[in-house]
């Protein structure tokens, strides 16, 4: 298409020319040609009813025209919809997408030092100088500063009918701020939708230094809110009198918190299960935060508290499933595991009928084509298709505030379209164009088995060798973002992982509690992903330091049939 | 060859049956009777053990609205109620743990030496499944504390097992808030590798232990003159005043300074006690417990003068250097010296067969039977300020009791019914009637989808039976070294 495209471009400067002379500068002809037609489509408006056969007319970058009868202009590029349906580009709620690899992470703050771990455990630079808070407590970063365009996890979102996400910095307590972003586009500032959006909250602790547990999370948050309440109260005395007083220390991460202490700014907040969910919200009640919860996979336990604070949910598509094989010996898993991996693709039905605003993100597929299979078994689960679709669409730019120029099919919105061979959530259907600010993107065939990138997800047999010769493990991990969650099974036990955490360069970091000549005890995890091998230190109170390697066999061949 | 297959086939139901125990506390709601909970419950014929009121045999116990509203012989109940018959077993006040570390998401914050800012509150978990083994050893309430690895630690919650319910619902209405403190090997982290690189936390010493407390004391005080003088002059109309920052970290010791807050130090020698009564002193605020203290035998006269109580192990020691010099006559010595005394678990395990640890003071120091039931009871009780609400059966107290098929300090005792607030929170004959049920849900849990094993998948856990307990605060140290 872009061959074509360009002959059309040359073809209409050269008409141009005529017309006005060549000094009209080359974008704005480049601009004036982008129209486009799809006609005789299938068109699912998400805003009106569907438009059974009908055209959707884009210039500019808008969508200019939709309807059954429509006048295409003489000068669209006319793409014959025979077959295809026409939905508003979908968008992902919740991804790290465009943000480079090393990005603001909680890390070890002061202690310096060399050594093995003191290596792995390096923190990198932080993107804002003059921070006073340490890195991972720093609500001043923004993930628009921090946007590159294109790389491969863009190419494959959108490739899979992503055309628009919301991409927040990885890790850490006060995470920083998202931007919502269109897919597409040469700098920073052409894929920018909407920046800021929302104030991002994890709840896992730093690696190293305080917070260094769940209870320290919970302080250090509530914390920097009351420093944030007061830093406001002393810069409104201040502003009303100087004179006389001594003036107020400026602080980026305080001020950086005033919208959301206003509540212009939401909060999102990472939260999977029932417990997890409540304290977040218990947190937001007790600032008057405005929150959207992100994960959610026990929300349907907690409609009613949600529906009524009308806190939205950003729920994750990453369905859990089991990935151990079976073997008779082994411990059967625990009834709770069970139930919560039939429940999943429930939430959405629920959340649904108990009417709590949801949109749907990817919630770190490492596989993007993943997600419209998921989708569909949400929707086997109890979501109306209908819902899902919104779910995708007006929903996220409900949630988002841009609802007044992207999630639907209308008129002078943004022309973000995703067109479909079939209908969306059939198994068999395909993604047949993308449109992201009125430009056609140019699709790669969906990948396999993609390459887990730094994933952690999988099944890692690993040796750990605590001086008495090597014991047998295996760690079963499972990655979500920049979340981490795994159990342990072997010679040490059988164990649920806690505290895990996952740096942007694979370091690794998780506590467990590991059974030793019958003394059950707590062995603390740090080590390194590269690739498919990961190793690292493992320290046990009152024993000297040991060491713990291993390497991830490949994945299993995906199945057609699921 | 067919008996090896039939004790292979035995073999593999064993952990099938364990898990069935695991099992039970994820359908808590529907184990209890909820919609058709009666508002009155009479037991008759039962044996109860009052604690502080004596024994009285085949006598009943008429509960309504969650309160104790008789007690003696022939009592007549409404037409609605639940009448149990208990002749030939005996009525205990449910169990107060004073040293529990269950449902905690997270134990300890280590980072710092003094995390009196972190909230056990924060990081509950009513799901947690040693809370329904612990309604079946008949305990009702505990005091769940942060662990020991800073000599100021964080703030602990009082909670009622009310196993099933929103977490809101655990908590101890009008307990006495309180706070952690640790002395010792833990707060000066010595059992913990130095590691290369890192930087090892302060203190490293006794002597730092006292200092970080002292400093966080003296901190306290100027915070609460800040805060003091601000008031006043706000009092005093003086206008542009930018307030004093809050303190997280320093809120709660003005509250032990004002006698608001309780004091629960963890603590091992006779030393690092006299050291702790000794700031306190200073300071001029009270220890109401020391944690542990199996040294306390040797300074029981300090500890009486200075009116704390003490919360120990029945016969637990030699786990570490600090715990060799301890008697199994701690807890009857420190009773006769006049000290309130209890027994708790600091353990998921322990916290099951409490009964038993107070029995051991019985065997051990000659306790009468009634002071023995009193460190797991009333004496617990006192020392978390609930002394009013639970600990004994008294008319109007909470109706938090157990019903046991046996003796409570006998061995081969068991609990038949938990009973909170006047509802049952776990009943032995219904935990049984429910146990088929289960295995045929995990059966149909185990052919759906995602629980199917994939192809190839991770190499096998091997089976490990029942994972201990690793929430004994002095075996299980923190989230990070």
């Amino acid at each position: 298409m872009p061959r074509v495209q360009r002959r059309f471009l040359a073809a209409s400067v050269a008409l141009l020319s005529v017309v006005s002379s060549a000094l009209v500068p080359v974008e704005a002809q480049r601009s004036g040609t982008d129209t486009y037609a799809i006609t005789n489509a299938r068109i699912v408006t998400v805003s009106g009813p569907v438009i059974d056969r009908g055209a959707v007319v884009i210039r500019d970058g808008l969508i200019v025209a939709v309807g059954a009868t429509v006048n295409i202009p003489a000068d669209a590029r006319v793409i014959d919809g025979s077959g295809l349906t026409v939905y508003p580009g979908l968008i992902d709620t919740n991804t790290n997408l465009g943000l480079p690899e090393p990005s603001p992470t909680p890390a070890p703050v002061g202690g310096q030092g060399g050594g093995f771990l003191a290596a792995l455990l390096r923190p990198p630079t932080p993107s804002t100088s003059n921070s006073t808070q340490a890195v991972g407590l720093q609500p001043e970063i923004l993930a628009e500063d921090l946007i590159k365009p294109g790389g491969d996890l863009i190419e494959s979102e959108r490739s899979a009918g992503i055309t628009t996400a919301l991409t927040a910095p990885r890790g850490g307590i006060w995470i920083g701020q998202s931007a919502l972003i269109n897919l597409a586009g040469d700098t920073p500032q052409q894929m920018i939708v909407r920046s800021p959006v929302a104030m991002h909250v994890g709840f896992a602790p730093l690696r190293s230094g305080y917070p260094g547990s769940l209870l320290g999370v919970f302080a250090t948050l509530r914390q920097m809110l009351l420093d944030a309440q007061r830093y406001r109260e002393a810069q409104r005395i201040y502003e009303q009198s100087p004179r006389g007083l001594r003036r107020p220390a400026p602080d980026r991460s305080l001020e950086a918190l005033l919208p959301v202490l206003d509540g212009r700014m939401p909060v999102v907040m990472y939260a999977d299960r029932e417990r997890e969910i409540q304290r977040a919200l218990d947190l937001a009640d007790e600032f008057k935060l405005k929150a959207i919860i992100a994960g959610g996979a026990d929300s349907w336990q907690l409609t009613d508290r949600l529906q009524k604070a009308n806190v939205s949910v950003l729920l994750s598509l990453n369905l859990p499933k089991r990935t151990t094989a079976a073997i008779p010996e082994a411990d059967p898993e625990p009834l709770r595991v069970l139930r919560e991996r039939v429940a999943a693709p429930k939430t959405a039905g629920k959340l649904a009928a108990a009417k709590v605003r949801f949109a749907f993100q990817s919630g770190g597929l490492t596989t993007i084509s993943d997600l419209m299979s998921n989708a569909a078994k949400v929707i086997e689960g109890g979501l109306a298709k209908d819902d899902a679709l919104r779910a995708f669409t007006i929903s996220a730019a409900e949630i988002f505030g841009v609802a007044d120029r992207l999630g639907s099919i209308e008129t002078g919105k943004i022309a973000d379209l995703t067109i479909m061979r079939g209908e969306l959530f059939d198994r068999s259907s395909r993604v047949a164009h993308v449109f992201i600010d009125g430009r056609p993107i140019e699709l790669r065939p969906p990948t396999p088995g993609a390459q887990p990138g730094n994933s952690a997800s999988g099944a890692w047999p690993l040796m750990v060798d605590l001086g008495q010769g090597e014991l047998a493990v295996t760690l079963t991990l499972q990655q979500e973002g920049d979340r981490l969650r795994g159990s342990m099974q072997g010679a040490l036990g059988s164990v649920d992982l806690a505290n895990a955490t996952l740096g942007p360069a694979g370091e690794i970091g998780f506590t467990a509690p590991v059974t030793l000549e019958g003394q059950t005890t707590e062995a603390s995890f740090s080590g390194k992903i590269t690739g498919d091998e990961m190793k690292g230190a493992v320290n046990i109170t009152g024993r000297s330091p040991g060491s713990f390697t291993g390497k991830r066999p490949p994945p299993a061949p995906m199945s057609s049939e699921r | 060859m067919r008996l090896t297959k039939s004790r292979k086939a035995t073999a593999r139901l064993l952990p099938l049956a364990m898990l069935v125990g695991v099992c039970l506390s994820f359908v808590p709601q529907s184990l209890r009777a909820q919609s058709g909970e009666p508002s009155e419950t009479l037991i008759r014929n039962a044996t109860i053990l009052t604690i502080t009121h004596g024994t009285l045999e085949n006598a009943d116990i008429l509960i309504r609205k969650g309160k104790i509203a008789a007690i003696g012989k022939g009592l007549k109940a409404g037409s609605n109620a639940r009448v149990i018959d208990a002749a030939g077993k005996f009525v205990m006040p449910g169990i107060v743990d004073c040293h529990s570390h269950s449902m905690l998401d997270a134990i300890n914050e280590g980072a710092l030496a003094v995390t009196s800012m972190v909230r056990t509150r924060d990081a509950l978990n009513p799901n947690d499944v040693d809370l329904y083994r612990e309604l079946a050893g008949g305990v009702t309430t505990l005091n769940l504390l942060h662990g020991s690895a800073n000599p100021i630690g964080g703030l602990n919650t009082v909670v009622k097992i009310k196993y099933g319910r929103p977490v809101e619902e655990f908590i101890f209405p009008g307990a006495m808030p309180g706070i952690k403190f640790a002395l010792g090997e833990n707060p000066k982290r010595s059992n913990f590798p130095a590691l290369p690189g890192v930087t090892r936390r302060y203190p490293g010493t006794r002597m730092g232990v006292e200092e970080v407390i002292r400093d966080a004391f003296t901190r306290a005080r100027d915070y609460k003159r800040t805060w003091d003088e601000y008031r006043a002059a706000v009092a005093k109309r003086e206008r542009d005043l930018i307030p004093p920052k809050r303190d997280l970290q320093l809120e709660p010791l003005v509250e032990v300074l004002e006698g608001k807050r309780y004091v629960h130090a963890h603590c091992y020698r006779a030393d690092e006690i006299l050291m702790l009564i000794n700031i306190a002193d200073e300071f001029g605020f009270k220890i109401r417990t020391f944690q542990h203290v199996l040294e306390g035998y040797k300074v029981a006269k300090e500890i009486a003068r200075h009116g704390a109580g003490a919360s120990t192990f029945a016969d637990f020691w030699g786990y570490k250097i600090e715990a060799y010099d301890a008697i199994p006559y701690n807890a009857a010595i420190m009773t006769r010296a006049g000290i309130v005394v209890s027994m708790n678990s600091d353990s998921d395990e322990r916290a099951r067969r409490l009964n038993i640890e107070a029995a051991k003071a019985m065997r051990y120091g000659n306790l009468t039977e009634e002071e023995a039931l009193k460190l797991v009871t009333i004496n617990p009780a006192i020392q978390l300020g609930i002394q009013n609400r639970v600990g004994s059966l008294e008319v109007g107290k909470d109706a938090d009791l157990a019903i046991w098929n046996g003796h409570p300090l006998s061995v081969y005792a068991r609990v038949e019914t938990t009973f909170i607030d006047g509802e049952v929170f776990f009943d032995r004959q219904q935990d049984l009637a429910k146990r088929a049920e289960l295995l045929k849900e995990r059966a149909q849990l185990e052919q759906a989808e995602p629980n199917r094993p994939p192809a190839r998948g991770a190499s096998p856990p091997s089976p490990r039976g029942r994972r201990p307990s690793q929430t004994d605060d002095d075996l299980w140290e923190g989230d990070r070294p």
